[in-house]
Order: structure tokens, then sequence, then C-alpha cells
């Protein structure tokens, strides 16, 4: 099945077999609730790495990004994945890759980005899913960004042709 | 604001915020002075959000307080240099430094300012040269805990020392088992030889294989021993009884956890610049390393961990199997069931797989899985495909969890151990488990590089599911090393071939890599080793035959036959090398398609050994 407007946001092979597991089609309540548990436990990761970016502790953010790429990576959610992980590298004063060292500064400039755009990765992805479950609910707030440093909405941006 | 303001003006509206919360004691389990009254502690952050910051700095932005803090150049205290990283606090606490913010010292606030805002490289050369006995106080402090760190560590290495010249003795010794089991082999080899050389001579006489039927079994029954006994010139102990008497001799000695030593002397060698590289073979030299054949690995010294880890038993314990009867099964050089028998046997098992999330493997009794996974997704996902494959599982958060429920006693047929968690990582704690335990554990991750996969070996893994896994893939994990709970059917739906060898082979053909199957075909240099295309059915019957021409010895039936083939260490040993060898390709299936991505991935596993692994034995682990 395809997800409708994840163009290569989702790995329908990775989504899928976890949609396999829905024991009603219609209802969808196992993957539902994983997937709404993850958006959770995102937000609530993207509020730490803020704070975390703050104390520029950067050993605390390559877990944070680590830990949060696991669960992307297993819902399949191929961009997210991709920004955690260069969070967890630069983090490790790597560049993207993980192959060339960075300087603190560096790290962290490449980190403020990293978690901006992983956000953003964050929300497209969290909208395709929440249409897909039927929730028309408006995307929630972002709660995890610092009034200064506010991260543009996105709510004004239609990247979904639908 | 009043009270503060009364015994200062010079200092900051935030500072003085700060320490008026501080004073407020109603909120103590939330935010408080530290142990040492020197710093401050944010025990619950979120309620210390929602409810403190709100009431004394008018927001609720946790990320823009600690901005602040930042601004007056607080710094958060790291617990680094405790035993474990945590702090004394909990492990969600924040603790907040600076060295004028004391408790019972207001007069001290007024020497809080707020930076200046510098460019970021500037800024801490200016600050040297404002405060410089506070960097003097910082750098002492942090020198201090380094040298009682160092310290920790000198005499945790003394430890490890004493630890392993003990541990060396006992590899020495199992290394003779093994050269004990080398023997054993080359015996059983040449008497296979020659009873296989005379079974075709005999069978050459007889008639053809296709129409002989039952009456051939019978008619081998009672030739076979007959006959080998005067060709073996009426030696009192043939080789094989021979054989099978050093092997029961030397079994014990095996079954003193031989993985622990292994890894040890891995460790040893490694120290002493014996191998300077991390074996390469864990992901595709490893036919390579036995290319000359079982035969040749027969000195001890020249002995390398792969060949140790292929010759004796690959794949933990031996399962309660006595490797005797296993082994020669194996041996017996006719050719495997080859291709044709293949695409059917493989569609069946597709086929059903996709029609139904409910997968029964056939398992004699639901097999015990212990899933360690400290992320709620994986978590929960791992654990349905788990049920889906009717087994019961047991769930830990983290690796201490894990060691300890293992520890208190709990039996698993399966450990799945993700490698990066809090509090314990899973390589140190499968090491720990290692001390006492042989379950099956599998590490699952994304780190797969060589280097961290034959790191994950060396601690006593038995294999690697990459993550994030697919649903076949754990399938064919759990079909894997828990062979020995499958049922013994010996047919399904008519289908002739037993299940488990029709599962192992499709293991084997999925994994299967051109680079590779060369060398695991010129194994067993058999003499009669036709490339066969004999269909299913008569290789059955020609090993089975074999096990039945030899009812004192063997003591199989021919459903045991199928087991034993199934779980013999040769078996797994091959599954094994093409799983390893495998991973790459895994890594591309899984990833989806990204290809920049894989290169990249690729690249590194490549350049493996020339980067710092991440998680190397020798250095403290990231959490």
């Amino acid at each position: 099945m395809k997800i409708p407007g994840a163009a290569d946001r989702i790995d329908d092979a990775t989504f899928e077999q976890i949609l396999e597991m829905d024991d009603d089609e219609e209802e969808r309540d196992f993957s539902k609730s994983i997937v709404y548990d993850f958006f959770t436990q995102a937000e609530s990761t993207f509020g730490k790495m803020d704070s975390n970016l703050q104390a520029k502790d950067l050993k605390t953010l390559s877990e944070l990004g680590h830990f949060l790429k696991g669960s992307s990576a297993t819902l399949g959610l191929t961009k997210v994945k991709d920004e955690c992980e260069k969070i967890q590298h630069y983090g490790q004063k790597k560049d993207a890759t993980g192959t060339k060292d960075l300087s603190s500064d560096d790290a962290l400039s490449s980190l403020q980005t990293a978690i901006d755009q992983a956000k953003k990765e964050f929300k497209d992805v969290e909208k395709v899913l929440k249409r897909f479950y039927h929730d028309d609910s408006s995307p929630t707030r972002h709660q995890f960004c610092t009034p200064n440093q506010e991260i543009p909405h996105h709510d004004s941006i239609h990247l979904l042709p639908h | 604001m009043d009270a503060s303001q009364a015994g200062s003006s010079n200092s900051s509206d935030f500072v003085r915020k700060l320490y008026k919360m501080l004073e407020n004691q109603t909120d103590e389990n939330v935010v408080r002075w530290g142990n040492e009254g020197d710093s401050f502690v944010v025990l619950e952050n979120e309620k210390f959000t929602k409810h403190i910051l709100p009431k004394h700095f008018k927001h609720s932005n946790f990320a823009s307080f600690v901005r602040q803090l930042n601004k007056y150049d607080f710094h958060k205290v790291r617990h680094n240099n405790e035993e474990n990283g945590q702090s004394p606090y909990g492990p969600g606490a924040w603790e907040f430094k600076h060295p004028d913010f004391k408790m019972n010292n207001k007069d001290a606030l007024d020497n809080i300012r707020r930076k200046a805002p510098a460019p970021r490289k500037a800024n801490q050369q200016t600050d040297d040269l404002m405060v410089p006995t506070q960097q003097m106080d910082l750098v002492n402090g942090q020198l201090v805990a380094t040298q009682t760190q160092l310290q920790q560590l000198q005499q945790r290495y003394d430890e490890l020392s004493i630890h392993h010249s003990m541990l060396l003795q006992e590899v020495i010794g199992l290394q003779k088992t093994v050269v004990n089991h080398e023997h054993v082999m080359q015996n059983v080899m040449s008497f296979l030889h020659t009873v296989d050389a005379q079974q075709r001579r005999a069978s050459r006489v007889a008639i053809p294989f296709g129409q002989q039927g039952g009456q051939v079994q019978n008619g081998n029954v009672e030739t076979q021993p007959a006959q080998a006994t005067p060709l073996e010139d009426d030696i009192p102990a043939s080789p094989l009884q021979h054989a099978s008497k050093l092997l029961s001799e030397t079994n014990a000695d095996v079954m003193l956890n031989p993985r622990n030593l292994e890894h040890m002397n891995e460790i040893t060698m490694r120290m002493n610049g014996t191998l300077t590289t991390p074996p390469p073979e864990f992901m595709r030299g490893r036919p390579a390393s036995r290319g000359g054949g079982p035969p040749s690995a027969t000195s001890s010294t020249s002995m390398r961990m792969g060949d140790l880890d292929n010759l004796v038993y690959p794949v933990g314990t031996n399962q309660g199997i006595d490797p005797m009867y296993s082994e020669h099964i194996n041996n017996i050089p006719y050719p495997l069931p080859t291709k044709p028998a293949e695409p059917v046997a493989e569609s069946r098992f597709q086929e059903t797989r996709k029609k139904s999330t409910q997968v029964d493997p056939g398992w004699v009794r639901p097999p015990q899985i212990l899933l360690v996974e400290d992320d709620p997704t994986c978590r929960r996902i791992g654990s349905k495909f788990l049920y889906a494959f009717h087994c019961q599982i047991d769930s830990a958060l983290d690796g201490l969890e894990a060691v300890n429920k293992m520890n208190a006693g709990s039996k698993y047929d399966l450990v799945l151990m993700d490698i990066i968690m809090p509090n314990l990582d899973g390589v140190s704690a499968c090491h720990l488990i290692r001390q006492f335990d042989n379950t099956p554990i599998i590490a699952m991750t994304s780190n797969i590089r060589s280097d961290d996969i034959s790191m994950y070996f060396q601690h006593g893994m038995n294999d690697v599911l990459p993550k994030p896994f697919t649903k076949e893939g754990l399938l064919q994990m759990l079909e894997k090393h828990l062979a020995h709970l499958k049922k013994p059917v010996a047919q399904m739906d008519g289908m002739i071939a037993p299940q488990p060898l029709a599962t192992t082979r499709q293991v084997l053909k999925e994994e299967e890599s051109p680079a590779k199957s060369p060398a695991t075909a010129s194994n067993w240099n058999s003499p009669n080793q036709v490339p066969g295309i004999s269909p299913v059915s008569n290789v059955t019957d020609e090993y089975m035959q074999q096990v039945q021409g030899h009812p004192g010895a063997y003591a199989v039936n021919p459903i045991q036959g199928g087991i034993a083939y199934n779980t013999s260490p040769q078996m797994q040993m091959q599954a094994r090398q093409q799983a390893a060898a495998g991973h790459r390709r895994q890594i591309s299936d899984i990833s989806g398609g990204d290809e920049m991505n894989n290169v990249a991935k690729r690249q590194q596993m490549y350049n493996g050994p020339m980067q710092p692994a991440p998680l190397n034995p020798m250095q403290p682990r990231p959490r």
C-alpha cells in the first residue's frame, strides 16, 4: 500500500510491514498507536535537543540523534532518519557522513541546521501520516522552539500536491 | 524581588530571580540547591518548565532558560567521573553551576554578569583574561577528576591483565582440544571416504538408484557393515569409533564456555600486536580463510579466531545435539539438494508468509525471547513481530536490566540485544552475560561496519540483525538459532524434504553471493561431488540411506537425521558466514534504496579499520 503524499519520505516496505500487523485495516489500532507514540517521542526529543543545543552539550545531542534515528528508521521515515544520523555525527564532532572531524563551533552550527531540518522533515511526514490515519486535527505546535529562534512555520509550505 | 533588591543593586535581574526562586523551598522536589550549595539542580524538567518558570520568569520555555543561564556563564554539570556517568540527582536532572552562585552568599551574585556579546571564537579568550582564577579552578577540578579516572582505569587494567593471563592458560588447553577435533574430523573424513567409495562400488554393481525403492535399504543395512569390516583390515577400533571416543573425551572441555576464552585470546593477541587489524573475514573473507579446507588448520598457533570459530562450534552451544552425529551427516560427500528443488520450497514459504501476518514457524513450544531495547518504537514493533511468530516475549529497557534478568535465573531461548542503550550498552551486557550464560544473543544495530561486527562477535554475540530489521530477517534469525525448537516434521503437505531443511536452504539461497559459493562448494572434496541434478527426493533418500546403513555407529533415525542436518555446526557455520557476508547487501536492501547513503556507508565499511571504532572495547563506551 502506498501512503498518499509520502513520496520519498517514507520507506514503503518498512512501513508496510508495520501496517501488516494491524488486525483491522480500517481502525489500524496497532500501527496508529505506534506512529502517534512516535510523534510524542519525537516532540519530546526535539525539545531536549533544543535545550542541549543551548547548553552546547554535544555528547547528549549525539545520543538524542541516535535515539530518534532508531525509531524513525524502524518506521521507515527515511528523511527524518537521515537528519538524525547527521545530528548523531555532528554531536561527535564529525561531518555528516561521520568521516571527517569538525571543530566544536562548526559542529554546533551544523547541529542547529540539522535539528531544524529534522523538525521540518518530521512536520512534513507527520502531516502525511495524520492524513493517512484520517486525523484532521491541526499539527502539534512547535513547543520546542525558543522564542528567538523560532523555526519557520511549515504550515504555509505546500509540499503536498494533493 | 524586593528582598533581593535590598541585598544588592548591582546584580542582574535574572540572577536575582534565580536566587529568589531557590530561596523558595516549597518547590524543593522540582528545583533546589545542589548538595554542596554551589550549584542548583532542576530535578523535574517538565514540572519546572510548566509551573516554576512561568512563576519566576514569565515564560515556559526550558531551552530559553538554559540559554539565559548560558549567557550568564552558568555551566551544565556533567557527571562523567562517577561510576556510571549518572547524576547523583537522578538521570533526568539538570545541574548548573557558576562559581559565584552559591547558597548563602548573596553578595557574590554581583559578580555574575552577562557575558559580553563577542564573536564566538574570541569569546573564550576574553573570558580567560577576565577571570583567570575561575578558569584555573575549573581546570584544576578537571585535572583532579581526570586523575581519579586514570587511577580507576589503571586498577581495572591490572585486574584485567591478571584475568587475561589466567584465561590464556585455559585457551591453550582449548586449542589442544581443537587440534584433537581436527584429527577426529580427519579420521571421520577418511573413513567416510572409504565407506563412500565402497558404497558407490556397491551401487554400481546393484541396480541403479532410481529403481531401488525399499529393497535397497534392506540390502544396505545388511551388506554395508559386513563389507566395511574386512576393508578396514579388522582393526579393533575403526577410525570412526576411535574418533567418537576422542570426541566424547574432549567434549567436556569444549563445553567450558569456549567463547569467552576466545575473546580474551583475541584481545590479548591484539594488544600484543599480533593482530593489528580487526579480522575482516567477518564481512567477507570467511570462506577464504578456510580456503585450504579444514585439515590444513592443524597447528594451534597459526589458528586465528575465525578458524577456531568455524571449526569447533560456530554458534554458541551445540544445543544438546551431539556434534558427532550431526557432523558426519553433513560430511557425507553427496551433493546438497540442488537448484531444481529450490523454487518450489521457496515460493511455498514466501506465500505462506505473505498470506497471513500470523506466521507459525512450527515450534515445539513457544520460544522465550528476551528483547533488549531502549527505544519504545523499536521495542513495540519488535515485540509485535515476535508475537506474530508465536514467541513469548520478555523485554528489558537496557543492558543492565537484561543482565539482571538473566542473572536472576530467567531462562530464554534467544536474546535480541540493541547495542547503544543507556546505563549499559549491549556489547558490555553481552560480555557480562557470557560470564554465566550461553543463550544465543543477537545484536540488533545500525552500526554494522566490519570492525563493529567483529567486535560484537568477540564479545560473545552470536549474530547480527541489522536495523531497522525486517519481519523476514527476524524470522530467519529465529529459525536459524532456534532450529532445535522446530517441530521435527518430516513432511508437510506432501513435501518430500523435511521442513527444517527447506527453511535452511532458503536462508542459504537468499544470502548466497557468487563470490563465496565456490569456496562453499569446495569444502568437502568428495570423490563423487557430481554437479548434481538430482531432485530433492533422491538426495534425501541417499543420505537417509547412509544413516540407516550404520545403525550401530550412528543410531539416528531418519527424522532425527533431518534435524541434525539442519542444526549441524557445519550447516550453521555456512549460514552464518553467509549471513555475515550478506550484511552489506542487507543494508542496501533495508535502507530503502537511498543510493547516496549506501555508497557512503559502504565506503565507511571498507575504510573501517582506518577510523576510530565508536565502540572500541578499550575506550569508555558511548551510552
